[in-house]
């Protein structure tokens, strides 16, 4: 089934929201995040914070491509309490899941759409990659 | 004791109440939920919710399957439903006995459904068999209540609910009329969402 442009959109806001969202909480954790490997883990964050800012830019740039203005809708609560690295890597693992997962979804919506296939396509690479990097890290 | 220290002591946070209410009402009606599922109701993003559900995963409460479904444990089903029924008492209670309008009558009740103790929740119960059990008495009972005339003479001293400050002015309430109280006797509807 296609789906419309004002559906697109509203998919696009969504991932929108879970890429701003996932950024805060980089951002978060890197300020919380204590321990001997602390250095380590915030350079990795940093990284994930970089990343994820810039995947937002992409998909805000879509939105107006599509003639719309991105609607940014989160609520986001970050305990004001110190985490390991080992911690703050398994929180991560578990947003940068979920945002594969919309991506996932993201493309099965869009199939015959060439120019959002491809871009679903490539964001799934970057992610797959993310989620893999970070399993790695906390495998023992 | 402390009073004000036992709320640090609830058993579950109102936003880990709403993701196992959320589960529990999609598994009703799919048979499923997934993480996707239970954002897409509580319009929250996917990351959120899965950050929000490894407290509740480790506590026990909620169990996911090799699909990523997830089901609420015996434990987590038993939470739900007594948050359910104390949600379904408190709105009873503010809109059918005390008149709050349904709506923020189900607003309250949602603020405080997971904070009230089982002990306060029985004592409720048995308040609204109470009311239920007889319609002439239940009747007379709403009816010598909302002919009550609640106002007071401000002071504070001589009323055992204001002690120091006269609560009519320490509560101010928007002017409503008396036709706004739920009619004594009769049962207005409660969703029990």
């Amino acid at each position: 089934m296609k789906l419309s442009s004002e559906e697109i959109v509203q998919e696009l806001n969504r991932i929108f929201d879970e890429e701003v969202e996932a950024a805060t909480r980089y951002l978060h954790l890197r300020s919380a995040v204590r321990g001997l490997d602390r250095v380590l883990v915030e350079r990795i964050l940093k990284e994930g914070f970089d990343e994820t800012i810039r995947h937002a830019e992409v998909i805000a740039q879509k939105i107006r491509a599509l003639g719309h203005v991105p609607r940014l809708e989160i609520q986001v609560s970050c305990p004001s309490e110190p985490v390991s690295g080992r911690e703050a890597l398994r929180q991560a693992l578990t947003f940068e899941e979920a945002a594969l997962e919309c991506y996932q979804d993201l493309l099965r919506k869009v199939e015959g759409d060439v120019v959002l296939e491809e871009f679903a396509r490539s964001q799934i690479a970057t992610e797959s990659e993310h989620v893999a990097q970070l399993k790695e890290l906390l495998s023992e | 004791m402390d009073v004000w220290k036992e709320y640090e002591h609830n058993e579950i946070t109102h936003s880990a109440a709403h993701h196992l209410m959320a589960i529990d009402d999609l598994v009703e009606k799919l048979g499923y939920a997934r993480v996707s599922d239970v954002a897409r109701r509580l319009n929250i993003t996917r990351g959120s919710v899965s950050i929000s559900l490894q407290p509740l995963k480790k506590a026990g409460l909620i169990n996911q399957d090799e699909n990523r479904h997830l089901q609420l444990s015996e434990v987590g089903r038993q939470l739900v439903h007594a948050i359910k029924t104390k949600r379904l008492l408190l709105q009873r209670l503010f809109h059918e006995v005390l008149g709050v309008e349904p709506r923020q009558a189900e607003i309250d009740a949602c603020k405080l459904e997971h904070l009230i103790s089982n002990e306060t929740a029985n004592r409720l119960v048995s308040f609204l068999r109470f009311v239920d059990s007889d319609e002439s008495r239940a009747r007379e009972l709403l009816r010598l209540w909302a002919e009550f005339d609640p106002s007071c003479a401000h002071e504070p001293g001589r009323c055992p609910s204001c002690e120091t400050h006269c609560m009519e002015e320490t509560v101010p309430l928007p002017p409503r009329a008396p036709a706004d109280r739920a009619p004594p006797g009769r049962r207005p509807e409660v969703s029990r969402k």
